[in-house]
């Protein structure tokens, strides 16, 4: 659990982050959104003390983060960063093995986890443990990165605009990859973004900034429904919140008992997807079911169409 | 083009030793340019010793140049040396701006004849091309790499060591090479407040009025540079291959 307290930076007579207070859960992924200049890169900054805070603290499980010394504290939380910062005179294995090497870590153990992670990230070890960045392709590179971070088996993963600079294809891969890591070693992370989609996306909660101040810290879905009046409002309430709505619920929220005909659809998939296949379809229903078992519920196009809007 | 060059430096290699080692078998090669049976080869000394005594002092002074503003380099490319940078900057410009010449005139009465004015003059001489590469390699290190660094938890020392250094070497090292052909040439004048080496062939050649001798201190240190440029290009080359730089395609 990371508990952010009072945390404020100024520079001069400039509030860089201005009184955030939050506390992100453990093993959730927790994305801070907010335009460029809102502060939100000076707060994650701050939690691994690249920032001094000019007042308030950071806990990591209770533990205050000045009382660990900053390099230590570093060894134990993985950081990304946009356009990755590969080391471009290490090969991939070197760069993953970074902080490793840095904690003392044996060769054999070394070369175990290198190999491991580069399985994990689809990058097979033969190929790729001894090319150079430079002959990696953008999507390759942003994943060496993330491996890097997690080289040390960090239990906190700080993230500031990992995806920025990656075409829309691989970054929805990226950000698949991502949940499914999170998922695995259930490694806490805070990301920043100022791509609302990606924060939608990935987010278990969502901390909105603007002008170094915290806005709303909030479930997605509380977000969308009951956005903090100003600029949260007008940050969610654009003409495609009913779609993003639907899109953090899934076929289960809004089944009705009875079976219907055609194609089923399981229950495990966003509303947002089901209604594409209802419209395709030109259906007004389909059976909901897993796999090849019999549908013993459907779903509807007014059913899904009430969860797109806030609850009476 | 790139085995050419090679093959070019390899004779020019052969020629030169074959030289510094026989030189009186060249001495019919010669004689069409002496008048009043003068000596075709410079008898006055041995050319091999000359070549090495030439070679010692170059490659003393460069190094110490090169500890000297490698050092300076790093000191104001860090947060807290930053406020050196123009007294550094005017300390390395005060070696170029005054001529070698001018500082052996001033060096002889400090530390009287020999190699040691040589010394200083070249040791001032060579300071300023490693210092500007020097700081043009370290500052040339990319924001985001720094930033990863020191996100990773690499102490400052660390970050110079693993990171900076690494990818500013290939720059440091051309500043070096620069030096060294520099004070190749430059070192001949050392002859003139005796200190030993190839400018003692030219300067007799000058007395004598001997062309011959003149054209040998000349190609032989033309040669020493072709040869010392071409062996630091090759190191220079195999560093940057070590940033990741050669020819593999890229993935896509």
């Amino acid at each position: 659990m990371i508990a952010i307290e009072h945390l404020t930076k100024r520079i001069g007579e400039t509030t860089l982050v201005d009184d955030v207070s939050m506390v992100v859960d453990t093993g959730t992924i927790t994305v801070v959104v907010g335009t460029s200049g809102a502060g939100k890169s000076t707060l994650l900054r701050m939690i691994n003390r690249l920032i001094t805070p000019t007042s308030g603290r950071v806990l990591i499980d209770g533990q205050d983060t000045m009382d660990i010394p900053e390099d230590r504290l570093r060894h134990r939380i993985g950081y990304v960063i946009q356009g990755n910062g590969l080391f471009p005179h290490r090969t991939v294995a070197g760069n993953i093995a970074t902080v490793p090497r840095l904690l003392g870590w044996d060769q054999k153990r070394i070369r175990r986890r290198v190999e491991e992670l580069l399985d994990l990230f689809q990058l097979d070890p033969a190929e790729f443990a001894n090319k150079f960045p430079r002959h990696l392709s953008g999507g390759q590179q942003q994943r060496v990165g993330v491996a890097r971070a997690l080289a040390a088996e960090p239990r906190l993963l700080l993230m500031d605009e990992p995806f920025g600079a990656l075409d829309p294809i691989i970054r929805g891969k990226a950000q698949a990859d991502l949940i499914a890591i999170q998922r695995r070693f259930g490694t806490t992370i805070v990301l920043v973004t100022h791509d609302m989609e990606e924060a939608f996306h990935l987010g278990d909660r969502i901390a909105v900034m603007n002008d170094a101040q915290l806005l709303q810290y909030d479930t997605p879905a509380q977000l969308l429904t009951r956005p903090a009046a100003g600029f949260v409002e007008r940050l969610v309430g654009s003409s495609d919140r009913p779609f993003r709505l639907l899109s953090l619920a899934k076929v289960r929220d809004a089944m009705e008992p009875g079976d219907a005909p055609g194609e089923p659809i399981d229950p495990d998939v966003n509303l947002r997807d089901a209604l594409s296949r209802l419209i395709w379809a030109g259906a007004d229903r389909l059976p909901v079911a897993h796999g090849n078992d019999t549908a013993t519920a459907h779903i509807s196009v007014s059913g899904i169409l009430s969860h797109g809007r806030p609850p009476q | 083009m790139k085995y050419v060059g090679a093959i070019g430096r390899g004779l020019i290699l052969v020629l030169l030793l074959i030289f510094i080692l026989t030189p009186d078998s060249f001495a019919p090669l010669f004689r069409p340019l002496t008048e009043n049976n003068a000596p075709p080869i410079y008898n006055q000394g041995s050319l091999l010793s000359l070549t090495l005594s030439h070679l010692a002092i170059v490659v003393s002074a460069t190094a110490a140049s090169a500890i000297l503003a490698v050092g300076l380099g790093i000191l104001v490319t860090r947060r807290s040396g930053l406020e050196f940078l123009p007294l550094s900057r005017s300390l390395v410009n005060i070696g170029q701006t005054f001529p070698p010449v001018a500082v052996l005139a001033i060096a002889v009465p400090l530390v009287g004849f020999g190699e040691k004015p040589t010394f200083i003059a070249l040791f001032l001489y060579g300071l300023l091309p490693i210092f500007e590469n020097t700081l043009s390699g370290l500052t040339q290190v990319p924001r985001v790499t720094l930033e990863a660094a020191r996100g990773m938890g690499m102490s400052p020392g660390r970050r110079l060591c693993l990171v900076e250094l690494p990818l500013a070497l290939p720059v440091i090292l051309a500043g070096i090479r620069i030096s060294t052909i520099i004070n190749l040439g430059t070192a001949t004048i050392g002859s003139t407040v005796a200190a030993k080496g190839l400018g003692e062939v030219i300067i007799a050649g000058l007395q004598s009025n001997n062309l011959a001798f003149l054209l040998q201190g000349g190609l032989v240190v033309a040669m020493l540079a072709v040869l010392v440029d071409g062996a630091l290009s090759a190191v220079e080359r195999l560093a940057a291959s070590r940033l990741g730089g050669d020819d593999t395609p890229k993935a896509s």
